[in-house]
């Protein structure tokens, strides 16, 4: 590895010293690190701090951690993730990316294509075996030995296998990745699944989203390169600093959902007031992301603000769970009518069955009484 | 093989309507609020719907799927013999059949038919408490339960006559109108036949007395025994066809009425063209019409109520006469009990229950749901249009030593008519 | 296993399955009574019968509840007359105006309507709660309904019992995660959906049945029902 720490790397780029300690505020704001009182005995949570100014960790690690290398995969993607993540309204991050990471392989970035390409990424998985962060980007189908997705002539199973093992940590971005995302969605031609269907031994972080929100990724490298591990994580490897609370907890039109106030139509009275989309569809209560409060182009704004209901997208199956715009409440499909006429013809046939032979032994109670009372 | 022979009676009577309110009874419990006895004793078992258990434990062992399975594995329990004779004490000493339940059962389930369905299914397999089954063995012999044979018929109805001087016409062919009087009248209130004559001739009615059709009491159908009830309905009917008459009157007796008015049309071939009413219906017709006139105030002393009896207002219809003629006869002392009408609460003494001694205590207990009614309308005269009931008032007055005087609607009338 | 799975699984597969359990199961109930046979009535009408069921059913939807003290009993038990009552004014509201359940309606019958705000849902689910608590609690202590209670009648109790409460704990994002909840509140709905064809709780198909029968039998004897 090369002994350029990053702050070298960011001087030789033209940062002075106080442009530095800004970034490095700006990183410990991004990764939520904050200041801890110095008398508490013990912390809650792993990130707070002691002692130290936030920023003036950051920057420790920056002066004197190498740039990281990454090599990132695209399976059964449509590049969103990577679109959102250049596309990222805030400078700070994109330098960040830029300036912390050198990206040794990516298809859609990579200025080489074809062999060049490939054999750029087996060097750089030689020559940082062991240290570089995979991100994947996109579903793997193994369905049929993988044939519906292969570069190079390889399928994405065997090139996800190659590229992990010698991976420090997995980061697999957007819900393609994450959890099969659309690629998964029924009927699944594919057989696609998301990388911790395959990867089980290397840890693996998910970012899900469609795409996942930039800041949530370039906030967990940032973690990664800071303290040189991952950031906690739920039951389903998302970062809980991005993915602790849902998008109900934290949305600006929850005043309206406990008062009970719901836009009913995109283009009533309640929907130009801006009120609760839970009738039109919204995910929000179950849904876990940062939309609502990091949002999205530059804190700009969100889906919810802008008047749509949250689609869910962060979440195992979403494309699966009801329709969009269906009340969240609402069974996740309709019962086709045909089989709740079975049902109900089963149920009539049983029932003028069980009728029937209520009536044969009536007819025999009525002989039976008959025949006692002729005898006695 | 009582046991046996309940189960079938039950099968063979459960229709779709039996089974309909079975289905429909939530367990709520809210029955046993209604019910006199339960009220009066606090004996969970006389629960109305505790009455009709085993009728419902019949319908779901032997009717539906999952009732079936549970009797095969043995969760359900069957209907034992020991359990036959001690709900025929239940039904047959706690339930006057008057259906009082059935008016607050949120579901509307008729639990006082329910309840004859038990009695039906008792009385099949033959058990009956013995003092009701030798009053209704002595209506199969002698043609009345207490003990009225044909000369006993015909000396007391002259006695009657000439004792208040009316005119009682026997088996006039071509008369319009035959009345069956009760036993209980003839033997206990042989005014009231004296009444009723009397209203009859001032209303310038055709009637007639018959030989034949001499007894409108059916215990037959206070026993629940579909048999014994037609015989003694045929003996009626028999006495109305011979006579060619167009109209049956029923007097005070209210599960006479019930049996002939409300039942028999169910039960047998009724002659056709002969209407059924009972003798308030028809004093009220009279009032209303002007067929006879009485006089105003003519029972102004007194505070005076008015007890419902269960079939003849709330199971019959006539809430409305009563209140009629006694708003003329006593416009300011009258005064109804709460509740009173359709929600009226029952004598405690019929249904056959009077008949049995063993029921003497939940009788009384009953009527002091009564007593403390006539106490706060501060009654010191009720009056009744059910000699049954007439019959639990008089020996209860007498047993709780009331200063109240226990009148027939009937005698009141004829008492109050204008020459 | 994790909680959308089995959220996914209580809103797919097992709601659909509790639903054909549900409709074949009432269906089953229903048919087995028509066809039991049902006898004439040739009693000659003092009243119309008709009517007397008409008035009736207006009676039992709109008098009772509402103006309790026109029947006795009311005074016999007051408490567990108005908590009946309550319970199930509460549990049609809540059903019928709760905006989370009109729109299961909606995906089920393709068109939806107007709802009551959350404020008033939520009390009403407050009371149908503590009213069910106090019907039970009268259950446990009431001499008749000791003796007429069978497992039944407390599994009755216990499967209506855990959908208000999951769903209120739902609504108010108490204790659990909204999924967690959400999960519970599907399941114990669909297993109260499953149990209703083989409990008393269907009364709600045979109250026509002998609310009918009741009217007409008081009003053809020209009796207020």
């Amino acid at each position: 590895m090369a002994g350029k720490s990053i702050y070298e790397e960011m001087k030789e780029n033209g940062f002075t010293r106080r442009g530095f300690i800004k970034f490095c505020s700006a990183v410990a704001g991004a990764i939520g690190l904050n200041l801890g009182s110095p008398t508490a005995a013990k912390s809650e949570s792993g990130k707070v701090v002691r002692g130290l100014h936030p920023a003036n960790l950051v920057s420790r690690a920056l002066s004197s951690k190498p740039r990281l290398p990454v090599i990132w995969l695209e399976f059964q993607d449509c590049c969103g993730c990577s679109e959102a993540l250049t596309r990222s309204q805030s400078p700070t991050l994109v330098d960040l990316v830029l300036s912390q990471i050198t990206v040794e392989y990516h298809e859609t970035l990579s200025a080489a294509a074809g062999f060049q390409a490939e054999d750029a990424k087996t060097a750089a998985m030689k020559k940082y075996a062991g240290q570089y962060v995979l991100v994947v980007e996109g579903s793997i189908p193994p369905k049929d030995g993988g044939v519906y997705c292969t570069i190079g002539g390889k399928s994405s199973l065997s090139l996800l296998k190659e590229a992990a093992a010698g991976a420090a940590a997995i980061i697999a971005t957007g819900n393609c990745a994450a959890f099969g995302g659309i690629p998964k969605a029924k009927p699944n031609p594919t057989g696609a699944v998301g990388v911790m269907d395959v990867i089980r031994d290397k840890p693996v972080v998910n970012i899900p989203g469609c795409p996942a929100i930039p800041e949530a990724f370039t906030g967990t490298v940032a973690h990664f390169l800071v303290f040189g591990s991952l950031p906690e994580l739920d039951h389903l490897h998302r970062p809980k600093l991005f993915y602790g609370n849902t998008i109900h907890d934290r949305c600006l039109r929850r005043p309206f959902y406990e008062a009970g106030k719901y836009a009913a139509s995109f283009d009533d009275e309640g929907a130009r007031a801006g009120w609760c989309l839970n009738k039109l569809g919204c995910k929000g209560p179950i849904t876990y992301n940062a939309c609502a409060s990091l949002k999205w182009g530059g804190g700009l704004s969100f889906p919810i603000q802008s008047g749509h209901p949250c689609l869910g997208c962060s979440e195992p199956n979403f494309w699966d769970g009801g329709g969009f715009y269906q009340g969240q409440s609402a069974p996740l499909d309709r019962p086709a009518l045909l089989t709740m006429g079975a049902a109900l013809a089963a149920g009539a046939v049983i029932g003028a069955g069980v009728a029937g032979a209520n009536t044969v032994q009536k007819k025999s109670a009525r002989r039976k009484q008959e025949s006692k009372n002729k005898g006695g | 093989m009582e046991k046996q022979i309940v189960l079938n009676t039950f099968l063979k009577e459960t229709g779709g309507h039996i089974a309909a309110q079975l289905e429909a009874c939530t367990r709520c419990g809210m029955c046993a609020e209604a019910c006199h006895f339960y009220q009066a004793t606090g004996n969970p078992e006389f629960s109305p719907v505790w009455k009709i258990e085993l009728l419902k434990r019949a319908y779901e062992q032997r009717f539906t799927l999952a009732g079936k399975i549970r009797l095969a594995v043995g969760l359900a329990k069957p209907i034992s013999e020991e359990e036959i004779s001690h709900f025929s004490k239940i039904v047959y000493e706690a339930c006057t059949m008057c259906n009082k339940c059935s008016m607050v059962c949120p579901m509307g389930i008729q639990l006082g038919p329910l309840i004859h369905e038990v009695r039906q299914g008792l009385s099949n397999a033959g058990v009956v408490p013995a003092e009701l089954l030798a009053a209704v063995n002595q209506q199969v012999e002698e043609g009345s339960p207490l003990g009225v044979t044909d000369a006993v018929y015909k000396s007391r109805l002259e006695w009657v006559a000439d004792e208040w001087e009316v005119a009682l016409p026997q088996d006039v062919k071509g008369a319009d109108t035959l009345v069956v009087f009760s036993s209980i009248e003839l033997m206990k209130f042989p005014e009231n036949i004296a009444a009723i004559a009397k209203i009859l001739h001032a209303a310038g009615e055709k009637w007639t007395l018959s030989s034949q059709a001499r007894e409108v009491v059916n215990f037959g159908f206070y026993e629940g025994n579909p048999e014994r009830t037609i015989m003694f309905l045929k003996r009626i009917f028999d006495g109305a066809g011979d006579l060619g008459v167009r109209k049956i009157v029923v007097t005070e007796c209210g599960h006479a009425y019930d049996a002939l008015r409300w039942t028999s049309y169910n039960l047998m071939a009724v002659p056709q063209g002969i209407e059924i009413t009972h003798i308030v219906g028809l004093v009220g017709d009279y009032v209303r019409t002007g067929r006879i006139t009485l006089k105003k105030g003519a029972h102004n002393d007194g505070r005076i109520t008015f007890h419902d009896a269960c079939k003849i207002q709330r199971r019959g219809g006539h809430i409305k006469e009563p209140r009629e003629i006694l708003n003329v006869l006593a416009p300011d002392s009258f005064a109804e009990m709460s509740p009173s009408r359709e929600q009226a609460i029952c004598c405690g003494g019929g249904g056959g229950v009077i008949a049995i001694k063993d029921a003497d205590s939940n009788r009384y207990a009953a009527f002091e749901l009564k007593v403390d009614q006539l106490r706060r309308v501060g009654a010191k005269t009720v009056v009744m249009s059910c000699s049954n009931c007439r019959l639990q008032f008089t020996d209860c007055v007498q047993h709780f030593n009331l200063d109240i005087k226990v009148a027939g609607l009937c005698q009141m009338v004829a008492d109050a008519l204008e020459k | 296993m994790f909680w959308t799975d089995i959220l996914a699984f209580a809103r797919g597969p097992f709601f659909r399955v509790a639903l054909w359990v549900f409709v074949g199961g009432m269906a089953y109930r229903l048919v087995r009574i028509i066809f039991l046979g049902w006898p004439a009535d040739k009693v000659p009408r003092r009243g119309s019968k008709l009517w007397g069921a008409l008035k009736s059913f207006l009676k039992g939807i709109l008098v009772w509840p509402f103006i309790p003290w026109v029947k006795n009993t009311f005074n016999c038990n007051p408490v567990v007359y108005l908590a009946g009552g309550l319970f199930h004014l509460g549990l049609f509201v809540i059903l019928i105006l709760g905006t989370a359940h009109m729109l299961v309606w909606k995906s089920l019958l393709g068109f939806g309507w107007k709802t009551l705000p959350f404020p008033i849902v939520d009390w009403m689910a407050a009371i149908t709660i503590a009213a069910i608590v106090i019907l039970f609690i009268n259950r446990l202590i009431h001499p008749v309904l000791k003796l007429i209670s069978g497992p039944g009648e407390w599994l009755n109790l216990l499967f209506v019992f855990l959908p208000m409460v999951s769903g209120y704990v739902m609504a108010h994002h108490l204790w659990f995660r909204y999924e967690v909840i959400f999960s519970i509140h599907m399941i114990a709905v669909n297993i109260l959906m499953i149990w209703i064809p083989f409990s008393r709780i269907s009364h709600f198909m045979f109250y026509f049945f002998s609310k009918a029968i009741h009217g007409a039998d008081f009003g053809k004897r020209a009796v207020e029902p």
